[in-house]
């Protein structure tokens, strides 16, 4: 067993693999994490990050492998096991009580007693201790809630450390923080790391990470794609790393028109979109590239009538248009299939006719009556088209799989006829061969001359199905160019870098 | 289709016959000629109001209001007529638009201020009693016409008046959710509101029509809760929100929205009163009754709720042989 050549780690996973439902989210991973180190953990989504930290963190139980503490092997079988072990995790969504204090918080489910009582003074003067350790100037009596982001995320982190923990494990901790919150947040754990805390570090943010971390892990399709010893700590190398190859099969066909169906000028909204324009042709997939936060869905909710627009035009059809509800939108002739088809996207109580009629309820009958006939007959149609599980025909949606629940999703705008597809992380959660179906789809949308704009984090996706890719930063459209001439480095650095300049 | 309507009522109907055999088996009275007219009265007045409620259920949504809002319609409607000398059918006419405007508010509030309808319609409920209260001083107003009577004892065919109109109110409120966009929209909604708002179904609109059809429904309780009396009081109605709600869920109507066969509602109206009445026929104090009522009540939504564990712990029974 290679041993690290200062210390003994103070964790380690050995070869460890982890099976969800036959598919592998960690294969044979073997990481090593030292007192005093900030261990950075890299990869795109899906690599198996999330699945390795709850491993540590007493979620998930490994199916192979071990997990070592100082040399020792021992198994962390529920959360609580890992908290008594020292493993401390901040997730992306804060687990404080917003009405109680900062005190409360921090020592949230172990207040200390006095007989049965809880002993305020004793919680207090030990809240104030542990702040005062990591020189953060918070009252411990204010309430949680009338705290800032960042300030929350301090107290998050003081409740971690104030259960001794050894390993601190930050999922994600700056999405919601800007560059003055992430350099004190990034103080902060430089003083933590002086003290010997471990931290291991997970961001997608290149930069940020490069200037904070001793060493670095990429992950990529369950696998360790660069050990912490082989790991140079820069950005082209984790680029070079997380991109790889491109090796999945794409079957993009070109139907894009020189017609401009679509023409939207400096659309500003009060939800992040500052001022976008783009062109979209008849028959053209349009690619919108960028990180989470970074305008794409605000873009695409603004064009559907979610979001009011500020300033700006829209012209769709030569007809310049200002959609004030989805309704308006749908009746243009405008989809949006959303990113998350589960909260906004599915009507579980339907089976899959009711799905895909949902939006051409007014279409189905006249005097606001539906003809059940028509429906079942279109729907039967639409199934057989876009080869759906004949299940879907009774079955409520919750009981097909995801790849079957987004066709469903898409076929519900075929059925309703619509001209443009805003597409947002389409095959997001779906199986390969379902990904492979959605791409038909696309292919089969633009032949019959409609418009995409399509929404990916999969920069391999959107380079290899768009026509044009739109880079998208901070609410603003940084550059149009084919898809043939972008690079997936491009995106990724866009991504990364982009991330960084949002939170300026 | 008819197949699917069978599929969705052969649950309730089944449990419902199974409880009508045991108190007909049990009790020889429950099967006299009186005794079954009598249920049929008794019932038909949970049974309307029930469609109202179990809509409001459909759409995602909870109507606690329509007992007080029935005590506020008696006063109005007996007052109109004994009272102020307004013709006893523009009278009735009047009592559906109050019901329907009472509707409107509890949707507005709701749907528009966006104040979740437990708190609306539980507001509701007091204050819709408190109004019945100002009218002719709290008093009962009573021997109201000649021609309330006949509209809830009347015959035709021989068959009580009643009868015919929760027929025809089940009837129209089946072909509302099932071949109309807006019945349609009421399922979409209490399935999943952002989802409708997404496919352009108007959210807003749609619960507000939800709680105007409760409001309508309520009224013609109203009248005939008047008519049964002869009178207007403002103590009619107590608990009858709560019969309403228990014959949607008994009947299977999911209160998470969106699920359910309002022909489950007669269904699950018929039940209670069918045991309510065999118990009365058989002495047992109301006390007992009420318990009764609620033991029904957890019953029928846990066999709900287990469908997929009883059906598993059966399969591997037959397996096991």
């Amino acid at each position: 067993m290679p041993v690290h050549p200062t210390s003994q780690p103070l964790w380690e996973l050995d070869s460890v693999t982890k099976r969800f439902a036959g598919i592998v989210a960690n294969d044979r991973i073997s990481l090593r994490i030292h007192a005093g180190e900030i261990h950075g953990l890299m990869g795109e989504n899906g690599c198996g990050k999330s699945t390795l930290i709850k491993m540590l963190s007493g979620a998930h139980q490994p199916d192979e492998g071990r997990i070592l503490r100082l040399g020792a092997v021992t198994s962390l079988p529920t959360p609580t096991a890992a908290r008594e072990a020292g493993v401390s995790t901040v997730f992306q969504e804060f687990s404080l009580v917003p009405h109680l204090s900062v005190a409360e918080n921090i020592y949230l489910g172990r207040w200390p007693k006095k007989g049965a009582r809880v002993d305020w003074a004793a919680m207090r003067a030990g809240a104030t201790r542990v702040l005062g350790e990591m020189a953060i100037a918070i009252d411990p009596d204010s309430t949680v809630s009338s705290l800032s982001v960042a300030e929350q995320q301090m107290v998050e982190i003081a409740k971690a450390l104030a259960s001794e923990a050894t390993l601190l494990i930050l999922d994600e901790p700056t999405t919601a923080l800007g560059l003055t919150e992430i350099a004190r947040l990034h103080e902060l754990l430089r003083r933590l790391k002086a003290k010997g805390v471990a931290i291991l570090y997970i961001s997608h943010r290149l930069d940020e990470v490069v200037d904070l971390v001793d060493t670095v892990t990429v992950l990529k399709e369950g696998k360790v794609a660069a050990s912490a010893e082989e790991s140079v700590v820069s950005i082209p190398f984790i680029v070079k790393v997380m991109v790889g190859e491109v090796g999945e099969h794409y079957p993009k066909e070109h139907n894009a028109t020189s017609e401009i169906v679509l023409s939207v000028r400096n659309l500003t909204t009060a939800s992040r979109v500052r001022g976008v324009s783009f062109d979209l042709r008849r028959g053209e997939v349009l690619g919108l590239g960028g990180v989470l936060g970074s305008g794409r869905t605000e873009t695409a909710r603004a064009l559907f009538g979610l979001d009011p627009h500020l300033s700006g035009e829209v012209i769709w059809k030569g007809r310049p248009v200002s959609f004030k509800s989805p309704r308006e939108a749908i009746a243009a002739g405008f989809a949006l299939v959303p990113e998350n088809r589960k909260f906004d996207g599915l009507f579980f109580n339907f089976a899959g006719f009711p799905n895909l009629s949902a939006a051409s309820l007014d279409r189905l009958g006249q005097h606001g009556l539906i003809s059940l006939a028509r429906e079942a007959e279109t729907g039967r149609r639409m199934i057989a088209d876009l080869a759906i599980t004949p299940a879907a025909e009774s079955k409520t949606v919750g009981f097909l799989s995801g790849g079957n629940q987004q066709k469903i999703v898409i076929g519900r705008w075929l059925f309703a006829n619509a001209e443009l597809f805003i597409l947002d992380e389409p095959t997001q959660g779906i199986d390969i061969g379902a990904k492979i179906a959605v791409y038909q789809l696309i292919n089969g949308l633009t032949r019959a001359g409609k418009s995409v704009i399509l929404i990916s984090s999969d920069h391999d996706e959107l380079i290899a199905m768009a026509d044009r890719i739109a880079i998208i930063a901070h609410g603003q459209i940084t550059a149009i160019r084919p898809a043939s001439e972008v690079q997936k480095t491009d995106l990724v650095l866009a991504a990364g870098l982009g991330a960084a300049e949002e939170a300026a | 289709m008819k197949a699917q309507t069978l599929r969705e009522i052969a649950g309730p109907l089944a449990a419902m016959l199974i409880v009508v055999a045991f108190v007909a088996l049990t009790t020889p009275s429950f099967r006299d000629l009186g005794n079954l007219n009598n249920l049929i009265l008794q019932v038909s007045i949970i049974a309307i109001v029930a469609v109202g409620s179990t809509i409001v259920i459909f759409a995602g949504g909870i109507d606690l209001s329509p007992g007080s809002a029935i005590a506020l319609m008696t006063v109005v409607f007996a007052s109109a007529v004994k009272l102020w000398g307004v013709p006893f059918f523009l009278a009735m006419g009047m009592t559906v638009v109050i019901g329907l405007l009472l509707g409107l508010l509890n949707g507005a509030l709701t749907a528009y201020l966006r104040i979740p309808s437990f708190i609306t319609t539980l507001a509701a409920l007091s204050a819709f009693r408190g109004v019945a209260f100002m009218f002719n001083n709290g008093s009962p107003v009573s021997q109201v016409s000649l021609l309330l009577e006949p509209i809830f004892y009347g015959r035709l065919f021989g068959l009580p008046l009643p009868l015919y109109y929760v027929v025809a109110i089940y009837a129209l409120g089946f072909w509302f959710l099932r071949y109309t966009a807006a019945g349609r929209s009421v399922y979409a909604v209490g399935g999943n509101p952002n989802a409708a708002r997404l496919s352009g179904i108007d959210v807003r609109r749609t619960q507000l029509l939800a709680f105007a059809i409760a409001g309508v429904c309520a009224a013609f309780g109203a009248i005939l809760m008047a008519a049964r009396l002869n009178s207007g009081s403002p103590n009619y109605g107590v608990g009858l929100e709560l019969s309403a709600i228990a014959a949607a869920v008994i009947g299977g109507a999911s209160l998470a929205g969106g699920r359910g066969n309002i022909l489950n509602s007669a269904i699950g109206a018929m039940t209670i009163v069918v045991v309510q009445n065999g118990l009365n026929l058989n002495a047992v104090p109301t006390s007992v009754q009420n318990v009764v009522t609620g033991a029904i009540i957890v019953l029928a939504v846990g066999i709900d709720m287990w469908r997929a564990e009883i059906t598993r712990f059966l399969s591997v029974m037959l397996n096991r042989n």
